[in-house]
């Protein structure tokens, strides 16, 4: 009896399972089922389809910040991609040209006049005008503001005043009329527009909120306002974000019915894009030979804004001071830096560890930037283990000793200690290609630490100019504008190696100084600051990433560039 | 009872604090911070990043660190996630619902499967099917779930597209519905199958040496003696005896309710606690990490705790006092 029972509550348990597969799977195919006739009905009329919502995959978890002045997540900001619109745009060629204002600039190079397009309407409706931008300027340049980006109003007239509470207002702004507004730098400088934040903030959503709760409002957390083709409808944490079409978004209506933003594990990523449940997302080249096997899912390339480099220790950064000082004088002969560049076969790494999915570099600026030097002006150091022990003898680094490694010109063992971080799986192979290629022209070369390095840890140690890390391997992505002084100025925090040269800061100077306003100028400083990079090589250039996407076929009108994949959304749309 | 479990409670706070004194030593000392390596050069200002350290008291000494933490901890204040920049409790409150509705599924999955084998492998044991099972659960106790994982997700949702690999809810679904549950129900049932199914080696094998015991006992003999039937001696009288024992485990199960599966969640991005907890190691977000620690301990040294007051429930010889 007993156990008849329990047979039979077992048995229920099992179909209440079956069921339950088989009822959500009826319903998902019933609403494809609903969404092809329309297709169809479109196609038609010879019409892109409209309608249809398409998934966005991401490998990490939303944090829910929905105001650009406040997140600092790169998921973050894909959402923000969708719903959110600035005063410029960036194009293809990394120029900053106007979007939701145009902008004069004064004789004195110090006021810049923006007017501001009418018309534009936030999601709740309010129309746009110059004051919601001046109230995120005015925002950001508070002191109770703890959002990340009080420097991109650093550079206005009055900011650091009131960011120390010594004024109420920024002194550098004035709005002129509701589309106009006057912005007035404190230094004629050629970058201040792209140091100036760009996201105007509802301010009649945030009326009535100090700015110190702002971050952790409902109105920015929970129900934001914004001004992209697509609105937050719906979040679940740690899972997914729901975005739905904003009819009366400026540029014209969307086309498709919604984005679904959805986090998923990387490692299913091909299963995902297979069955379709994602259909666009930034991938790996390791990924590329799995999706070019699928048949629905294409793959977009472009080149990008991020390039790897093995980083050379020149000194270490006081920090009290602020400054790099110069004082590890290992690297300090041009021809060993050059012999140890020369070592390296880099096209034949990028094939076995990136899948060719990336260019040579000889500089640290990209091909993308309009500032990058034409290839013919640089020393294109191609693979030859030749020459470089050439160089090493002609520097007096030579084998006294007869053990098959060089000493270095006192006679003394020569010896680099090479750091990686930890990571994907072809990080082991790629360091130790690296050492190979170097102890290959006779130079000893020996893993730091003896194993690749914990991410976390590796940042600690190059914080702190850890002597183990000699040479190690390193990798920016540089954002759209084209100065590099904040990664190779010589007292620039970033400059891992810490090296200082007079010259490097005077071009990098020059470059952004008041003649530099003229295009061409600038261009010729900049190529002639690559040249000097690519003859001095502080940093051994490896490669220049490329930016990937997989995407379904289904999803056409999507435009990748250097800053991403999120250039006229509104323009995305979906053909069965 | 009442006084054993009063002093067993007064026990649990040194050993709280003790523990919480050493997770927070070793989160600290763990490379870098929550700014750490998320740098990015065109965005992040060098200022900004000291500025929120020195505010976030990451530059005192740890022990200074420590005693303002378990200042406001004690006061019922755990912190504001840095990653999430909202309260921590409010984060773990929202993730708790998830992950109790993910182990309850898969403890019943356990319990079913690890009752019915091991009622199987006891009544016969050392036959090819006591074999098989034990056979079974030892494999399943030795493969490690994120590889049991993925090769479910491949089979089952991939190929044969029954279940859903990631999410606990199909998107745009409103809570409440009927369709919302079933949704919950079809999301969680993959990764509460793998949970469930590769942990029923200790109950199945408990089990199975229990009832061998207990069939070997003096009533079991006598009752057999009689001609009671073979099925009733077992589904009845042994069975109630050996699974009196089993009604211990209950109380380590606490625990294992809330804490989830830090793989399992992170494979499936099932938005639980463990998936929570792994993310917030990683990025060194101190407050939802001591908070979810704490929590995690406190539910094992009760969990322990019920576990011994039921022994005594259960088995009168043994006295607690």
């Amino acid at each position: 009896m007993k156990k008849s029972a329990l047979w039979s509550f077992m048995l229920l348990l099992v179909m209440a399972l079956f069921l339950a597969a088989c009822n959500n799977d009826s319903s998902s195919t019933e609403k494809e089922s609903e969404k092809k006739p329309s297709g169809d009905t479109t196609a038609t009329t010879d019409t892109a389809a409209k309608g249809g919502v398409v998934t966005f995959g991401t490998d990490t978890a939303p944090e829910g910040v929905y105001d650009p002045a406040y997140s600092g997540s790169i998921v973050d900001s894909y959402i923000q991609g969708f719903t959110m619109e600035g005063i410029y745009d960036v194009n293809d060629d990394l120029e900053y040209v106007p979007n939701l204002a145009s902008w004069e600039i004064s004789e004195d190079k110090l006021t810049y006049t923006f007017t501001f397009q009418k018309g534009v309407k936030w999601h709740n409706g309010e129309e746009l005008t110059g004051d919601d931008w001046v109230f995120a300027l005015e925002t950001l340049a508070d002191p109770d503001y703890d959002g990340p980006r009080y420097n991109y109003a650093e550079g206005i007239k009055g900011a650091k005043a009131k960011k120390e509470g010594k004024a109420d207002k920024i002194e550098g702004i004035e709005v002129v009329d509701p589309y106009t507004v006057k912005i007035t730098f404190e230094q004629v400088k050629i970058n201040n527009l792209e140091n100036l934040w760009s996201n105007p903030m509802p301010k009649k959503h945030y009326e009535g909120i100090a700015v110190k709760d702002l971050a952790e409002s409902k109105q920015v957390r929970e129900n934001p306002v914004g001004l992209g083709p697509f609105k937050v409808k719906k979040v679940v944490d740690g899972e997914y974000s729901e975005l739905e079409r904003f009819d009366d978004y400026w540029k014209g209506k969307p086309q498709l019915d919604g984005v679904i933003v959805k986090v998923i594990d990387p490692s299913l990523a091909a299963g995902a894009f297979q069955n379709g449940e994602i259909d666009i997302m930034a991938i790996k080249p390791q990924s590329v030979k799995e999706l070019t096997a699928l048949d629905n899912v294409r793959i977009e390339e472009t080149n990008g804004v991020s390039y790897s480099y093995i980083g050379l220790r020149f000194g270490h950064r006081d920090k009290a001071t602020l400054k790099n000082v110069a004082d590890v004088d290992k690297f300090k002969s041009k021809e060993l830096r050059q012999a140890l560049l020369y070592a390296i076969n880099r096209p034949a790494m990028i094939d076995a560890f990136l899948e060719g999915k990336a260019a040579v570099a000889n500089t640290v600026i990209p091909t993308t930037f309009w500032t990058a030097a034409p290839e013919s002006d640089l020393n294109q150091y191609e693979f030859n283990t030749e020459k470089a022990k050439e160089l090493l003898a002609s520097a007096g680094y030579v084998d006294k000793d007869g053990d098959g490694f060089v000493e270095d010109p006192n006679g003394q063992p020569f010896k680099i200690s090479f750091g990686h971080y930890a990571g994907s799986a072809a990080f082991e192979g790629r360091s130790q290609a690296i050492i190979q290629s170097w102890n290959d022209i006779g130079v000893k070369t020996e893993q730091a630490t003896g194993s690749l390095i914990e991410f976390n840890l590796y940042n600690d140690m190059k914080d702190n100019d850890d002597a183990a890390l000699e040479a190690f391997f390193g990798a920016w992505s540089t954002g759209a504008d084209p100065d590099p002084s904040g990664l190779w100025g010589n007292d620039a925090e970033w400059n891992y190696g810490r090296w200082v040269d007079a010259k490097n800061q005077e071009l990098l100077n020059k470059g952004l100084s008041e003649e530099a306003f003229d295009k061409d100028t600038r261009m010729k400083t900049y190529v002639e600051w690559q040249k000097h990079f690519n003859e001095e090589l502080p940093a051994l250039p490896l490669w220049e990433n490329m930016d990937l996407y997989g995407i379904n076929n289904r999803l056409q009108g999507v435009h990748i560039n250097a800053v991403g994949f999120q250039t006229d959304v509104y323009k995305w749309n979906v053909q069965e | 009872m009442l006084q054993y479990t009063l002093r067993r409670l007064l026990g649990m706070i040194p050993l709280l604090l003790l523990i919480s004194l050493v997770v927070f030593f070793l989160a600290k000392m763990m490379p870098g911070d929550a700014f750490a390596g998320e740098i990015d050069p065109s965005n992040t200002n060098p200022q900004y990043i000291e500025e929120m350290r020195e505010k976030l008291g990451y530059n005192d000494p740890i022990i200074q660190q420590y005693g303002r933490w378990i200042v406001s901890f004690v006061q019922g204040d755990f912190g504001k996630s840095t990653v999430y920049k909202k309260p921590a409790a409010e984060i773990i409150v929202q993730r708790i619902p998830n992950t109790i509705f993910l182990a309850f599924t898969s403890l019943v999955i356990t319990y079913i499967f690890a009752f019915i084998m091991g009622m199987y492998a006891g009544r016969k044991p050392y036959t090819l099917g006591d074999n098989l099972i034990g056979t079974y659960n030892y494999l399943a106790l030795a493969i490690p779930s994120f590889v049991a994982g993925i090769v479910a997700i491949y089979f089952f949702s991939f190929k044969l597209g029954w279940f859903p690999f990631n999410g606990s809810v199909g998107v745009g679904l409103e809570p409440g519905t009927l369709d919302y549950f079933v949704s919950k129900l079809h999301h969680v049932l993959l990764p509460a199958l793998i949970l469930g199914l590769m942990g029923t080696a200790s109950y199945t094998q408990f089990l199975r040496n229990d009832i061998i015991e207990n069939s070997r006992k003096d009533f079991v003999r006598t009752a057999r003696a009689k001609g009671t039937k073979e099925s009733k001696i077992y589904n009845k009288h042994i069975l109630r005896n050996s699974i009196i024992p089993l009604i211990t485990f209950l109380g380590f199960d606490i625990a294992t309710l809330i804490s989830g599966a830090v793989i399992t969640e992170t494979i499936f991005t099932y938005p639980g606690i463990g998936a929570l907890f792994l993310e917030s190691v990683g990025r060194r977000d101190y407050a939802v990490m001591m908070s979810i620690t704490m929590l995690l301990s406190l539910l094992t040294l009760f969990g322990n705790l019920v576990a011994d007051l039921l022994y005594g429930v259960v088995d009168p010889r043994i006295r607690l006092d």
